[in-house]
């Protein structure tokens, strides 16, 4: 147990062990900052309020550019807040395998969390981050607000993993920006877990010459959820590429899940697919794929899909001996397993571990 | 007594009768192949039996070891022992051939060693029949039956779209799945096979041969000579002197 009568099973289930080898560890409960450590040379993981103090290039250049504290009301009260978050940096040129784990926790039923995040890796770095969002218990009510900016630099790489499981009663109002320079790489996971009285979310990447962005996410709606989720990568420079990778399934959830890849110069490169698979007449999957071409030498492309378990792929398991239950949990979980490429193999576990706890329970 | 004793069965599919009054049995430790033309029933006779949805048994008795299964669920007639290979597996996407594997054995030592000896070592982790030829589908369902060790095997055009060299694959797997090895007195499971072209049987031999037309079945015989009939002379050609040759050499 942690301080608090926290249940440290809670921060578990969205990645954060503190027992397991990491590069760092950021705990946040309610807005405050309950553990934070940093083991390796060359990386830094300040509080941000810390940070704002002391250190000028975070206040003039890193601290509300990428996202507009005008863009509504969720971000104006962000930025009215005193700035409660990590920032992390990494060095030039150094390179990180084991993630830094962070965690968000919501402690105090009917409070609001607001967190701020900014990330930066300088030229040729490489660092996976692990954010873990969960509330102390799942029926708490509650408000969480997150800003995060991450500013990639040359040919530098971030692996950023986002793990939630919210509350029934939990609202949450994510904004995300990320700027990936010349051959940069920027791989964003979502898995989201649980019930979840609303979240909306929509992370936009600008990618400049030759860097890529690929967003992947994994939603498991369960009655009474409301997802409002997307990704858009906007392809600014040349040969930059996009890809997004949506997988949604409702047991009565509704999703709203919108994707864009925005071309916008010579050899832009894109791909998305939103599959959405119903597993009754509850929920809505609403798909919104979309694809803006701005230059004729670009190749965009996506799939979209929505529909319901195959019967014959269901009777095909059956025939031989699988239980339907066992069948459809078969399929599920297969529709819903993602392998990332270049995602160290730890944090690819947690996210199959994640998925996994979102079926089991349930079918 | 039989393995599976079918009696006057009636089956439809969308509404339309497709079985009209069949009556088959199969020996335990015996091999039947079916023969039939286009449309006669054959593949939905195994729907029936295997207990697929959308095959409306309307009709009659479906007795597997002495009980009648025709209101078992197709899991519980697989759990009983009756495995099917399909004449079109459907590619199921996102699960990995090996997981489907591993959840319907205990024994996973085994299967590696049964996919090394189907050529399908490289498919384990790939998904279920997406992007397989038409061969490589036809190895993994055998390869299914094997890990599944049924002890009635439908098999639906085993060697349809299939080379000669893994036809051979295909058979000899089945060879030991069927312990052909053994004298016919003690082995203990069974099959039926559809064939059109009959490759298979170059292989595999069969105890017993039955063909069906429109949805009867006209009489059983020698596989081998009624093969060489129906080779000859057609289906539509052969539908009276089969009759005649069932009735004068009842060998069922």
């Amino acid at each position: 147990m942690l301080k608090n009568n926290i249940d440290s099973n809670r921060l578990e289930v969205v990645g954060y062990d503190p027992t397991i080898l990491s590069c760092g560890n950021f705990l946040v409960l309610d807005n405050d900052i309950a553990e934070i450590s940093c083991n390796i040379n060359g990386l830094h993981i300040y509080p941000l309020v810390k940070a704002l103090e002391h250190i000028q290039h975070v206040r003039d250049n890193l601290f509300f550019k990428l996202v507009d504290k005008d863009k509504n009301d969720y971000t104006r009260k962000a930025f009215e807040s005193d700035p409660v978050g990590y920032y992390i940096k990494v060095d030039p040129g150094i390179k990180l395998e084991e993630p830094v784990q962070a965690a968000f926790l919501l402690c105090t039923p009917d409070s609001t969390q607001i967190i701020h995040n900014i990330i930066e890796l300088g030229d040729n770095s490489q660092l996976n981050i692990v954010n873990g969002c969960t509330t102390a218990r799942h029926e708490n009510r509650g408000r969480h607000i997150g800003i995060t900016e991450i500013y990639l630099r040359k040919g530098s790489r971030l692996g950023y993993t986002m793990l939630h499981s919210w509350g029934a009663d939990v609202e949450v109002f994510p904004f995300g920006v990320t700027e990936v320079e010349e051959k940069g790489r920027f791989i964003s996971n979502y898995v989201g877990m649980t019930s979840v009285k609303k979240i909306v979310s929509y992370p936009v990447a600008y990618v400049k010459k030759q860097g890529s962005a690929r967003f992947y996410s994994v939603i498991y709606a369960r009655p009474e959820s409301n997802f409002d989720m997307g990704a858009k990568a906007v392809l600014e420079g040349d040969e930059a590429s996009g890809e997004i990778i949506s997988r949604v399934v409702s047991e009565g959830g509704n999703v709203t899940s919108r994707q864009m890849l925005d071309g916008r110069v010579s050899g832009s490169l894109g791909h998305m697919e939103c599959s959405g698979l119903m597993l009754n007449d509850h929920g809505v999957i609403h798909s919104i794929p979309e694809l803006r071409g701005a230059h004729p030498d670009i190749h965009l492309s996506h799939e979209a899909s929505v529909g319901r378990i195959s019967t014959e792929e269901l009777s095909y398991l059956m025939t031989r001996g699988l239980s339907e239950e066992q069948a459809r949990a078969l399929i599920i979980r297969g529709f819903l397993d993602i392998k990332i490429e270049g995602i160290p193999a730890k944090v690819q576990q947690l996210i199959d571990d994640a998925i996994e706890r979102s079926i089991s329970g349930t079918i | 007594m039989a393995l599976l004793n079918i009696k006057d069965l009636h089956v439809n599919v969308a509404g339309k009768e497709i079985i009209r009054g069949i009556d088959l049995e199969i020996e335990e430790g015996r091999t039947a192949v079916i023969f039939g033309p286009n449309g006669s029933g054959k593949s939905t006779l195994m729907g029936a039996i295997a207990g697929l949805p959308g095959y409306d048994v309307t009709k009659g008795l479906i007795e597997y070891k002495g009980h009648d299964i025709k209101q078992l669920s197709t899991d519980d007639r697989a759990r009983l022992g009756i495995g099917l290979s399909y004449q079109y597996p459907p590619a199921v996407k996102g699960v990995r051939l090996r997981t489907l594997l591993e959840s319907m054995t205990s024994d996973r030592e085994i299967i590696p060693e049964y996919a090394d000896m189907l050529n399908l070592s490289g498919y384990l982790d790939r998904d279920i029949n997406v992007g397989f030829s038409g061969g490589e589908r036809k190895r993994s369902e055998v390869l299914q039956l094997m890990v599944q060790t049924p002890d009635l095997m439908l098999l639906d055009e085993p060697e349809s779209g299939v080379d000669i060299e893994n036809i051979s694959i295909i058979a000899n797997a089945l060879k030991s799945l069927l312990e052909k090895e053994k004298p016919i007195t003690k082995r203990t499971r069974s099959a039926l096979i559809i064939t059109h072209t009959g490759f298979i049987l170059d292989y595999l031999r069969a105890d017993v041969a039955h063909v069906i037309m429109n949805g009867r079945v006209l009489g059983c015989g020698s596989p081998s000579e009624i093969f060489e009939e129906i080779r000859l002379n057609g289906y539509s050609k052969c539908s009276n002197c089969f009759a005649e040759q069932f009735k004068e050499n009842n060998i069922c």
